[in-house]
């Protein structure tokens, strides 16, 4: 029979965290998991990143980014996307101080947000499109430059989109008080890698 | 048991606006006449705090952890360094081989 004292003991101490029958993270499963399927993601991003890297580093002709890209629109694109994780993470705040409805605004904030940064994606691409620029080839430079460009903010794109659907479901179910304080936590990891992973393509397609 | 952060709104806000001044300062250093090689040092750097900032603070990691921290640090930070620092070089080598 385990002594009670000594493997409350073990367990606080670095290596009694790992010896079975405790959290060694000291986070629910939810987080674990989330926090893994983000490293996954992650990695999925550096992947495109680390190519794109590569493609520029060995190009001649790489189009330069002030001649393609309205850089004020892409900074208000920036602007949007960051206020709408400061308003998810306020809404954790609020679900965390037991006030469910404030929560609720600040999703719809977080939301419409989102809703603004897709369109204003869109708004790039149709111009981008418009000005020659494809997946095989474009009139400023390296052909590569309109596969990199398309697949990696496309991919980001997307994950806004799913960012979209968890809002609004999370939003719902706050409404009609069915959801915890660890649901709106975990939707709000969710939004705030969605918002790390912009300011890595942010700093490396537009600005660097 | 699960770690909860007691992060205060005003701290969240307060993120949002050093992440905001870090984001003008990028731009502002976009249009400045800097050497290359600084100019994409300093943004990498600006790049890292930005994400350190979302991800200690909106993310709640450094009330977390360091097990936590260190499996998201060295499952993506640093395999993304190393995929980085693998490739990049290869990249700007192959212009200089020949056929």
């Amino acid at each position: 029979m385990t002594d009670v004292t000594s493997s409350t003991i073990a367990s606080s101490t670095a290596l009694g965290r790992w010896d079975g029958g405790t959290c060694p993270f000291d986070a629910g499963w939810k987080k674990v998991l989330m926090w893994a399927f983000i490293i996954t993601d992650g990695l999925l991003f550096a992947g495109f990143l680390g190519g794109y890297g590569y493609a520029r580093a060995m190009s001649t002709v790489w189009p330069s980014q002030a001649e393609v890209f309205a850089i004020p629109f892409i900074a208000a694109m920036t602007f949007v996307l960051i206020s709408s994780s400061a308003t998810m993470a306020s809404a954790v705040w609020a679900v965390e101080n037991d006030r469910p409805q404030l929560a609720r605004r600040f999703v719809w904030a977080t939301t419409a947000g989102a809703v603004i940064f897709l369109g204003m994606q869109a708004v790039e691409w149709s111009n981008l499109i418009a000005e020659g620029v494809t997946l095989s080839g474009n009139p400023f430079g390296d052909p590569l430059f309109g596969a990199y460009f398309f697949v990696t903010t496309g991919f980001h794109g997307s994950h806004v989109l799913i960012g979209i659907i968890v809002l609004v479901t999370v939003s719902l179910r706050l409404g009609r008080s069915v959801t915890t304080t660890e649901n709106v936590e975990m939707a709000g990891l969710y939004w705030h890698f969605v918002d790390l992973v912009w300011v890595f393509i942010f700093t490396l397609f537009y600005l660097v | 048991m699960e770690s909860r952060a007691t992060t205060s709104l005003k701290t969240y806000w307060t993120t949002w606006g050093v992440l905001l001044v870090l984001t003008i300062v990028m731009l502002g250093l976009d249009q400045a006449p800097l050497p290359r090689l600084l100019f994409v040092a300093v943004m990498l750097v600006a790049m890292l705090t930005k994400a350190m900032l979302i991800a200690g603070v909106f993310m709640h990691l450094r009330a977390e952890r360091v097990a936590l921290v260190l499996m998201i640090v060295v499952g993506l930070f640093i395999n993304g360094a190393i995929l980085f620092g693998l490739i990049v070089p290869d990249a700007v080598r192959i212009n200089e081989m020949g056929p």
